[in-house]
């Protein structure tokens, strides 16, 4: 479907491009994971999001920070996939996302602050739950292997709103994680974790740099984001004012320059 | 098309569609005959029925642009539903006022549940709930996706409510009057009340294209004031 | 296919846990039903009224109100625990949630109207033996378009400013065939006509609640979205 009918732009087909361009459309194209291309976001007169563009390959790490109201939670809705975009079109290797198809949903694990959890069901129940929506087989033994991960094993037979906040965080990232998707989207999941909590979650996030996924994190955690990340950008007033290779940031000196990049836009 | 053209094309209807009412009016008035029981009274038939047809024209369109717009998400389909759905809401409201007027002095009572009346309140309180929904919501889009879905529903629903009143009121048959909307309509009556359909549906369409032209402007406002001045 | 039976039977599956976990839909269904039976009760004049005149209208009535009271909520709790966007985000088809949310409902709203029946079968001493299978099968005609209708608007209501206040002036105008053929049915055969009397009435409940299901199973993907 037309993300938005325009009547200016003159169709041409893909295959009278290929040959224009004197690209081989046998020889194997190797598309970037995840790609956003001019997404905007507009709530009426509000513009959450004024503009994003991004590229990821696999096994790529990008930390996104950035005030609060920047827009990078309605960013990461719409990369993930919950949300519309007023403009622009997010693609997963390769294929623009319809949010009117379901089946790449299977390769998105999400993680939102909102928990995404039935409070009066218990952990495995809604691990089970969601599970079934997956189409998973071995549900029983996902579900007490991501438990285990989590640190949640004792728990599984809790309600939910038995759990503390971190429990819960905890919880939120097994489901995320449950049907081991090749995209994994985070939103704020360090906020209000102690440190223990903290350092379980650092172990996690480091087992989803294994080369095969692509994650995305949104977080005020400076040091846990900088420290993940394979690439950082920051995001002030809906676009990307920031972007720079993580192995290229001085690490001590990043707080600073955070501060100073904020300032600076804002 | 350009707002200017609509704007061309509305003026056009309206115009037309004021002279037909003038004509309408004369018709209605000096030239078609007395209904013989009812007298007068029974002239605001010829209003009445035009508006109450052009209410249920406006559902029609009002859904089938909402339900091409849930596909194509085109704003200009939006705006068509809801110039249509406005147009559908001020007919409907001409028949609620007109009916009970006819009713209390032709015979007696402003309220039967007449089929027609019914059908008309109940599009009515559609049509309500399409502005409600619409502007009940913190996102306009959100809004005009909820309004669109409410248009179709209700449109779809229309036939069901229609020979559920009939039905009803079958069981309890109004008292013996002439029904001047029966089969046999004489020939003047016929004719003054199709040029009353005719000069109804025009004045619609000419209030439709005023009422897009001027959400055409006001999204382009909208628009520019998004977009600072470079 | 049977991925799609899987995913619909997990949500009727959770919904009815987390019903059966909270009770509080059935319990408010249930009292009101008893309860409205009882102020009816009152409402009828029985010096000017038969009760068995006016029973199939109350019945009815009663079921609209009670039905919407508990329908409304059907998003509400998925709201306050921000879980329906788990859902949404999941590869379920949006007509699967839905289907799915009617089901759960519908099994609701059905054992509270065989409730409310009883009810009133009790209080206003009717006498409905003899065609009791077949008004089983119009209230359950009449419950499932009502489901679906009641859901599809929840679904609209609860992403509104004005909540769930919405939801009977939306749903209102639309039930009128319900009512009216439910009434007209019921009250026939509770008063022990035939069936074939009836019978147009019933198919048209029928095809008044396959249109509502079909129509919300298409549209509620649009209403829920973003």
């Amino acid at each position: 479907m037309w993300p938005g009918t325009r009547r200016d732009c003159t169709y041409v087909s893909p295959s009278a491009i290929y040959a224009a361009t004197g690209v081989d459309t046998n020889a194997p194209t190797e598309s970037p994971t995840l790609e956003a291309i001019g997404l905007v976001r507009e709530y009426g007169p509000v513009t959450a999001v004024d503009g994003v563009d991004l590229s990821l390959d696999t096994g790529e790490f990008l930390t996104i920070f950035g005030p609060n109201g920047a827009g990078k939670t309605s960013l990461l809705g719409m990369l993930a996939g919950a949300t519309r975009p007023t403009r622009g079109e997010v693609k997963i290797s390769g294929l623009p996302i319809s949010l009117s198809e379901h089946d790449w949903r299977s390769k998105v694990g999400i993680l939102s602050h909102r928990g995404f959890l039935y409070a009066r069901l218990t952990a495995e129940e809604n691990l089970r739950f969601y599970g079934e929506l997956f189409g998973l087989d071995d549900i029983s033994d996902r579900i007490a292997e991501h438990l285990e991960r989590v640190g949640l094993a004792d728990r599984a037979r809790f309600e939910v709103r038995q759990l503390s906040h971190g429990m819960r965080q905890r919880l939120s990232l097994a489901r995320a994680l449950l049907h081991d998707p090749d995209v994994v989207f985070l939103d704020e999941p360090y906020t209000g974790l102690d440190p223990s909590a903290a350092g379980l979650l650092r172990g996690v996030l480091n087992e989803l740099k294994d080369g095969r996924r692509t994650v995305v994190m949104v977080t005020h955690n400076l040091t846990e984001g900088l420290q993940m990340a394979t690439r950082v950008a920051i995001q002030v007033g809906g676009r990307f004012v920031w972007e720079q290779d993580a192995s290229d940031i001085d690490f001590a000196g990043f707080e600073r320059q955070y501060h100073a990049v904020v300032e600076a836009r804002s | 098309m350009s707002t200017a053209g609509v704007r061309r094309g509305a003026t056009g209807f309206t115009l037309l569609g004021l002279a037909g009412l003038i004509g309408l009016f004369w018709m209605s008035f000096f030239w078609v005959s007395t209904e013989v029981n009812q007298g007068i009274v029974q002239r605001i038939f010829y209003v009445h029925v035009p508006a109450a047809w052009t209410s249920f024209l406006a559902i029609g369109i009002a859904a089938l642009c909402s339900g091409v717009y849930l596909w194509l998400r085109d704003e200009k389909l939006d705006r068509a539903a809801v110039c249509a759905a406005e147009g559908g809401l001020v007919f409907a409201t001409i028949v609620l006022l007109t009916g009970p007027l006819w009713g209390k002095i032709a015979w007696g009572t402003y309220w039967n549940w007449e089929p027609r009346l019914t059908l008309t309140l109940l599009l009515w309180f559609v049509f309500v709930g399409y502005f409600m929904v619409r502007n009940a919501t913190e996102d306009p889009e959100k809004g005009k996706r909820f309004a669109a879905v409410v248009a179709i529903v209700g449109a779809i629903d229309i036939p069901f409510i229609h020979l559920s009143v009939i039905w009803f009121r079958s069981l309890h048959p109004e008292p013996v009057v002439a029904k001047p909307d029966g089969p046999t309509l004489p020939g003047d009556m016929l004719a003054t009340l199709m040029v009353g359909l005719g000069v109804f549906t025009l004045l619609f369409l000419g209030l439709f294209l005023f009422r897009y032209a001027l959400e055409g402007l006001r999204s382009e406002a909208d628009l520019r004031a998004r977009r600072p001045a470079s | 296919m049977s991925a799609y039976f899987r995913q619909v039977c997990a949500i009727v599956k959770k919904d009815v846990l987390l019903e059966v976990r909270s009770r509080d839909r059935i319990t408010a269904m249930g009292a009101f039903a008893v309860l409205a039976g009882v102020l009816f009760n009152f409402s009828i004049d029985t010096t000017t009224t038969r009760p068995q005149d006016v029973a199939a209208g109350l019945i009815w009535m009663t079921l609209i109100f009670g039905g919407l009271l508990g329908v409304g909520r059907t998003f509400h709790l998925e709201a306050q625990d921000g879980a329906f966007q788990g859902v949404l985000t999941s590869p379920v088809p949006k007509d699967a949630i839905f289907l799915a949310k009617v089901i759960a409902n519908f099994t609701l709203l059905y054992a509270v109207s065989l409730l409310v029946l009883g009810v009133f079968a009790l209080f206003f001493s009717l006498d409905i033996g003899p065609n009791l299978p077949w008004i089983m099968v119009i209230l359950a005609l009449g419950s499932l378009g009502f489901v679906a209708l009641a859901t599809l608007f929840a679904a609209v209501s609860t992403g509104t400013t004005m909540g769930e206040t919405l939801l009977p002036v939306l749903v209102f105008p639309l039930l009128v065939p319900m009512v009216v053929f439910g009434v007209g049915s019921t009250g026939r055969l509770m008063n022990g006509r035939p069936f074939d009397e009836v019978e147009g009435n019933v198919r048209m409940l029928g095809a008044f609640a396959f249109a509502a299901v079909a129509a919300g199973a298409v549209l509620f993907r649009y209403v829920v979205e973003d």
